[in-house]
């Protein structure tokens, strides 16, 4: 049941960007649900869990938007990596942890998406618009973390999402 | 020494390898590549009927809750007994969202009507955006079925929407104006300059560089594909220009284009599936 779940997540996540959030943007920006969803499985599970988690996730987020394959994979893989360190550092229930985790993991997958797009978009550079993505983006993703941070945390202790769940 | 404890993690060295594999990938796939993989195609069309359903059920949402309107101004008219403009009221506030749709879609029929021996049109149905903030797309209901191929260009009645970047069987996607890789060739109307190049910088904007130092250029001015690229007929309107700069080189010009179409506002739009100007897009294999 718990793999299911991790499988589903991510295709519902690319599902509801797409659709239901595009109708609801902050000044043009949607949150990034799936970037959200690989911050937590990493505070949860740690880095080398995190990182398979991430890579997977990006590789399909790529595949769906059929540009330039591997772009989100990296970025969130190693995203993912470094967050997955938080595990064991820190008390998980505490809300502040998986915000904390977002804003840090939004700033870490932009630079990343950034540096990446270079090897694509010659002569791309840092931007206001860049910018201004990235600070409305680190907003819509925290109002959004609140909710999914106290679910995911729920269901990881007790939940669809515990280790060892069979269902 | 926290920092080397990383390099005995198995975890790391094996992401470092996927990475710089999956940098290996990212460059490869950068080219222009012909269009989608089986791969991608599958997982296109996996969302497909997801995602038109979910634009059925928000043009179902919008009647119901225009209904809804309509029934709470008819309690308020019946309080002032005008039954007679209540009903009508009510019919008009029932029939807005379906006449605002066919209105829009009228006005794309006269336009495709208006260039019979023009351009060769197809409608098409948007229903979803990108999935993220970087990518400035579109994925519209129509695809290889309906004859569509890569860098077709995607118009409305008010100027130009972008190209197509993939085509699966039921669905294409379309690459905005406003996307960072986006760049076509344009052609200031008035003051005659062709060598500019219209390029996308993310934020619903355009910027025209490579305009030359001694134009004439003012604000105001409208800006045409030049048609120069082969990709878009020339002659359709792009935007008009906002803002113009001097390079810091001195030689050229850049100037800042508000986008002759509402991007967060299109619903449908219209695909030229070849113009007589010069070869079409399919001919090209680009």
């Amino acid at each position: 049941m718990r793999s299911l779940i991790l499988v589903l997540l991510p295709f519902l996540a690319i599902f509801l960007q797409s659709t239901l959030f595009r109708a609801i943007p902050i000044q043009g920006v949607v949150p990034d649900l799936l970037l959200i969803l690989v911050i937590f499985y990493a505070v949860f599970n740690g880095s080398s869990k995190g990182a398979m988690y991430g890579v997977a996730c990006g590789l399909w987020e790529d595949l769906y938007l059929g540009r330039m394959i591997g772009v989100n994979a990296i970025s969130k893989g190693i995203t993912a990596f470094i967050l997955g360190r938080m595990q064991g550092n820190v008390y998980q229930d505490n809300l502040m942890v998986g915000l904390i985790g977002v804003v840090t993991g939004t700033v870490i997958n932009a630079m990343l998406l950034f540096i990446i797009s270079m090897v694509a978009i010659p002569g791309l550079g840092l931007d206001r618009a860049l910018l201004a993505d990235l600070l409305f983006q680190g907003i819509y993703n925290i109002v959004i973390a609140i909710p999914l941070y106290m679910w995911y945390c729920r269901s990881s202790r007790a939940g669809v999402l515990r280790e060892g769940q069979s269902g | 020494m926290g920092l080397f404890r990383i390099f005995r993690q198995k975890g790391f060295w094996i992401l470092l390898l996927t990475a710089l594999v999956l940098l290996a990938v990212v460059k490869l796939s950068a080219d222009d590549s012909p269009g989608l993989n089986s791969a991608e195609r599958w997982v296109r069309n996996s969302y497909a009927p997801l995602q038109r359903g979910t634009d059925w059920i928000q043009q179902g949402l919008g009647q119901l809750s225009t209904r809804m309107l309509g029934i709470q101004d008819m309690s308020q008219l019946l309080a002032t007994e005008q039954a007679k403009n209540q009903q009508l009221g009510l019919e008009v506030m029932q029939l807005r969202e379906s006449q605002a749709e066919v209105e829009r879609l009228r006005r794309l029929l006269d336009y495709k009507n208006a260039q019979p021996n023009s351009y060769e049109l197809e409608a098409a149905r948007i229903i979803a955006r990108a999935s993220n903030n970087w990518y400035k797309t579109l994925t519209i209901d129509k695809g290889a079925d309906f004859g569509l191929v890569l860098n077709m260009p995607v118009i409305t009645p008010d100027g130009l929407v972008g190209k197509l970047v993939n085509v699966s069987k039921g669905t294409a996607q379309v690459m905005l104006l406003t996307d960072r890789e986006m760049a076509v060739g344009a052609i200031l109307q008035q003051t005659r300059e062709n060598r500019g190049i219209v390029e996308g910088v993310g934020n619903g904007q355009l910027r025209m560089i490579n305009i030359p130092y001694y134009s004439q250029v003012q604000g105001g001015e409208p800006v045409v594909t030049s048609g120069l690229s082969q990709i878009y007929p020339p002659g359709i309107l792009i935007g008009t220009v906002r803002d113009v700069q001097k390079e810091a080189n001195g030689l050229v010009l850049s100037a800042y284009v508000a986008p002759a179409v509402d991007f967060d506002r299109l619903e449908e739009v219209l695909i030229i599936k070849s113009f007589p100007a010069g070869p079409s897009p399919a001919d090209q294999g680009v």
